[in-house]
């Protein structure tokens, strides 16, 4: 397991220079327009855009101002200054960070456990009447956009525009303060969240435990004598559910990268509102780092599951 | 290739492809812009607001720099002007500015080369300052202002001053040409009689006054930090700690303001109702902003309301909104150095067969703005003078949605008797790939094809549409789709001159005449008019519009409003100068 772990930390680091260098060659190679001209204002003369070019270090060839931006990177883990405001892009992820986490992690509890707990009833009962309801539900789930969901929630049930008026509306998470008093805020955006997930963790846990329940070892295991719960859950299961670990591996790294509907929806700021926010407002290095801060989340993702899997099914070794 | 690796991979492509899409989206914000968006209307409740409570306000979006030297967006001055003082104002119901920090009107020179400007006594810088403001604060304004450290972004309107850098300069440098006889004036000393559109420009947020003691160290900084340490002087302030630090501020969040405990109403015109204002940032949906603002309590909205809200407000309820012109134009320039746009007669065709209520409503019609008839637009002096809504009654902008009969006769007369354009000019438009300039760009390249005309519609990122494009004629643009023209203080000639003198086009880049109409007389008329002041100067600048009009160098399609909504506790005043909010004036019920 070390060797394997010590390999993939270095594939992570290979990866990460990748994607750093192929996020740099965009911005600075492939700009839509000069960062320079945005940033200068109205009728900038010559002098002001080199000025400006200079304060920026866009006067410098590329591969300096590539190993600069590395450098600055690796050392300081320091993404640079927002072109648009002059912040430290570093502080307006991490600031975010928490908000992203406490969203991502409560909607994964909720469609996971959902997920899985539907899609195995689903197995288990294959061909009923609550096996195709459930089936249809998630259908549609998967099929309803987040951000429509998200705003007919709100119109529904926000407790300042909705017409059953029971949750804490939008913006309501920005006013609370303390983690207990977040909670109620955020269960609207947990089940809007959850709702898309749950629906395709569902229907991956039933096929998957379909053709799980199908092998000769859960066969053996029932003629051992094993109860169907027993059979179902220890050797079904366990064998059925890594594939789904692995999904929901990727997925919480892209939701770290920031759940970008569900927070634009619900005023959540969170490192997915800030990168839309970046891209309304063309402030690439803003972009940039939270393009790296999410392929570094995907990456690092990808190991715990690897690590996870030799856990949870026990034919695999590394 | 193992599992892991493929994986590995597919994760950094997927990051890369983000960022693609970041990079081909872009800011909707015009790139000439300094203002949001025009005409007027109101449904705004008068009376006396109660002195006292907190309004919350509901923005989307953050400000651009608290720094009043850096600032250049609406949201930026809706929050400058409620904690810093210019040296001149606006009261809500009036376009002429008002002393604010200046005791009087600017003394202008006969030879129209020095503006003097006497300031008041007894202003005071809020904390950790807390000193009473003197002209060297206001010099030391401006000096920094050229700073590249700071960024000022509109160094043109004071290039006149002696000694003013013709580029940004490293470190704060001393402007030989704005001088301090005393702590209560300043005297800006010009090496061109520009006095009139200088005194006119001392509305902006470089007048509001810096205290040099205390900035210079943030000054020293690349970039400065002063803005997140800015010292107020208006009623308002962002809350601080004893260091200066904007505890008040989080980027992209929300804006915490305070009273300025050292302000004093008997040196300020402005009321100031509210004790304080809670400004959200980084609210969601615009529909659910608006929403929660019209149906709920002690609430403001930044910026305009999504056209169903605006629906709801104009019609539904009375007192909770207000529409003030935008003071700019949005229009498809045509490149008069282009066959067969050179032809006055082909561009007379264009317009008048040109459909503009179709473009307007692809920004989304009436509530959104008027259709103009010429191209000073409402609450700029000299727009009555120029015709008003009425305008000064050419034919071929008589029909706002288009005469194709007198389209066909302008056709015949350019020389195609057919009354349709026969010849082989493939037109180029630019425009932007994101609503509403792609669907505005849209409805331009139909409208001008249905004279014949061949055009190929180039859609591009927003940010690249003026600084790669229209403003760079070696790329021979014909008809620029997503271009607007929006005041920096209420002056016409800042809004004719930069955008028609042939004297102004900049073949190089950054040129802001897009139609490079370049006609001697208008130049002329220009620089005769350049000296006057009060009445004949709007008349002057008024007979230039006239004139530019008549040389139909452009589709004219919008004269933006901007609408602004509150709760219906809230007494809500919009400003005319910044088009939003107006925090010194909105008190609730």
């Amino acid at each position: 397991m070390g060797p394997y772990i010590i390999r993939r930390l270095l594939y992570m680091v290979v990866v990460l220079l990748f994607v750093t260098a192929i996020t740099f060659l965009i911005f600075f190679v492939l700009p839509t327009a000069d960062p320079a001209a945005l940033r200068a204002g109205r009728s900038p003369t010559p002098e002001t855009l080199a000025a400006i070019r200079e304060q920026l270090g866009l006067d410098k060839p590329l591969p300096v101002q590539f190993w600069l931006y590395l450098k600055a990177l690796v050392l300081h883990f320091d993404f640079g200054n927002s072109f648009v405001n002059n912040v430290d892009v570093r502080s307006l992820i991490f600031d975010r960070l928490p908000n992203t986490l406490f969203l991502i992690v409560g909607a994964a509890i909720l469609w996971f456990i959902g997920g899985v707990t539907i899609g195995t009833i689903s197995a288990v009962k294959r061909g009923t009447v609550l096996d195709r309801a459930a089936m249809g539900t998630a259908l549609v789930a998967i099929s309803a956009p987040v951000y429509w969901f998200g705003l007919v929630s709100l119109y529904l049930f926000a407790s300042d525009i909705g017409r059953f008026p029971v949750f804490p509306g939008s913006g309501a998470y920005q006013d609370a303060h303390g983690f207990f008093a977040k909670i109620p805020t955020l269960i609207l955006p947990w089940i809007v969240l959850a709702a898309a997930f749950a629906a395709v963790y569902a229907r991956l846990t039933r096929s998957n435990l379909l053709e799980v329940m199908s092998e000769d070892y859960v066969r053996t295991a029932r003629a051992k004598g094993l109860t169907e719960r027993r059979v179902v859950v220890r050797h079904g299961l366990r064998a059925a559910i890594t594939p789904v670990v692995t999904v929901l591996g990727l997925d919480l790294g892209i939701l770290v990268g920031g759940a970008i509907l569900t927070e634009s929806v619900f005023g959540i700021p969170g490192i997915g509102r800030l990168s839309f926010d970046a891209i309304q407002r063309g402030d690439l290095v803003t972009v940039q780092g939270c393009t790296l801060f999410l392929a570094f989340a995907v990456v690092f993702m990808n190991l715990v599951v690897d690590i996870l899997y030799a856990f949870l099914d026990p034919r695999v070794r590394y | 290739m193992t599992r892991s690796t493929l994986r590995l991979l597919l994760a950094s492509v997927v990051a890369a492809l983000a960022l693609v899409v970041a990079a081909c989206g872009g800011s909707d914000s015009s790139g000439s812009s300094s203002s949001s968006s025009s005409g007027g209307g109101a449904s705004s409740e008068t009376g006396q607001p109660k002195t006292g409570g907190t309004l919350r306000q509901l923005g989307s979006s953050d400000v651009d720099y608290i720094d009043p030297g850096h600032t250049y967006f609406t949201t930026g001055y809706v929050l400058a002007y409620a904690i810093g003082r210019p040296l001149y104002g606006f009261k809500p119901d009036t376009a002429d500015p008002v002393p604010d920090v200046a005791a009087d009107k600017p003394q202008i020179s006969d030879d129209l080369k020095t503006v003097t400007v006497k300031i008041k006594p007894g202003i005071k810088f809020g904390p950790p300052v807390n000193r009473a403001v003197t002209s060297k604060d206001i010099k030391y304004a401006f000096e920094r202002f050229f700073s590249v450290n700071v960024g000022g972004q509109y160094a043109t309107y004071f290039s006149s001053i002696q000694g003013a850098p013709k580029s940004p300069t490293k470190g704060v440098k001393s402007i030989s040409g704005i001088t301090t006889p005393d702590d209560q004036t300043i005297v800006f000393k010009l090496s061109r009689p520009e006095a009139v559109v200088v005194s006119a420009a001392l509305v902006m947020p470089i007048t509001m006054p810096v205290p040099e003691e205390y900035a210079k160290k943030f000054d020293a900084k690349n970039p400065s930090t002063y803005n997140t340490h800015v010292v107020a002087t208006g009623a308002y302030m962002i809350k601080n700690d004893a260091q200066g630090n904007l505890t008040g501020y989080k980027p992209g969040k929300s804006i915490d303001l305070v009273r300025n405990p050292n302000w004093d109403k008997s040196t300020d015109f402005k009321p100031a109702y509210l004790d304080a204002i809670s400004w959200t940032t980084n609210e969601a949906d615009a529909s659910i902003s608006a929403q929660q603002v019209l149906t709920g309590s002690h609430m403001t909205l930044e910026g305009n309301p999504p056209a169903a809200q605006l629906k709801d407000a104009v019609l539904n309820r009375k007192g909770q909104w207000q529409q003030v012109p935008a003071g700019g134009f949005r229009y498809f320039p045509m490149n008069t150095t282009i066959k067969p746009l050179d032809n006055i007669n082909v561009r007379k065709a264009i317009i008048a067969g040109f459909d503009r209520d179709a473009a307007l409503k692809a920004r989304g019609g009436k509530f959104t703005g008027d259709i103009p008839t010429h191209f000073l637009p409402p609450g700029i002096p000299g727009f009555e003078e120029a015709g008003g809504a009425a305008g000064p009654g050419y034919d071929f902008l008589k029909n706002p949605r288009g005469d194709m009969n007198l389209a066909t006769q302008y056709m015949k007369k350019a020389g195609f008797p057919s009354g349709k354009y026969t010849g082989n000019a493939n037109l180029l438009l630019v425009t932007a790939n994101a609503d509403p300039n792609k669907a505005q760009g849209e409805v331009a390249k139909a409208q001008i094809e249905k004279l014949g005309f061949k055009v190929t519609l180039r859609t591009v990122p927003q940010d690249a549409v003026y600084t790669e494009w229209c403003q760079v004629p070696k790329k021979q643009v014909a008809i620029c789709g997503a271009s607007g023209w929006f005041k920096d203080f209420t002056d016409p000639q800042s809004m004719l001159d930069p955008t028609f003198k042939g004297a102004n086009i900049a073949k190089n880049g950054g040129n802001n005449n897009l139609a490079q109409l370049d006609d001697p007389k208008i130049d002329a008329a220009m620089d005769k008019a350049a000296g006057l002041q009060g009445d004949e100067r709007n008349k002057a600048w008024a007979e230039i519009d006239k004139m530019i009009t008549a040389d139909a160098p452009a589709v004219p399609f919008d004269w933006d409003k901007s609408t602004n909504i509150w709760s219906k506790d809230v007494i809500g005043v919009a400003n005319r100068y910044q088009t939003e909010m107006d925090f010194n004036f909105t008190g609730l019920k």
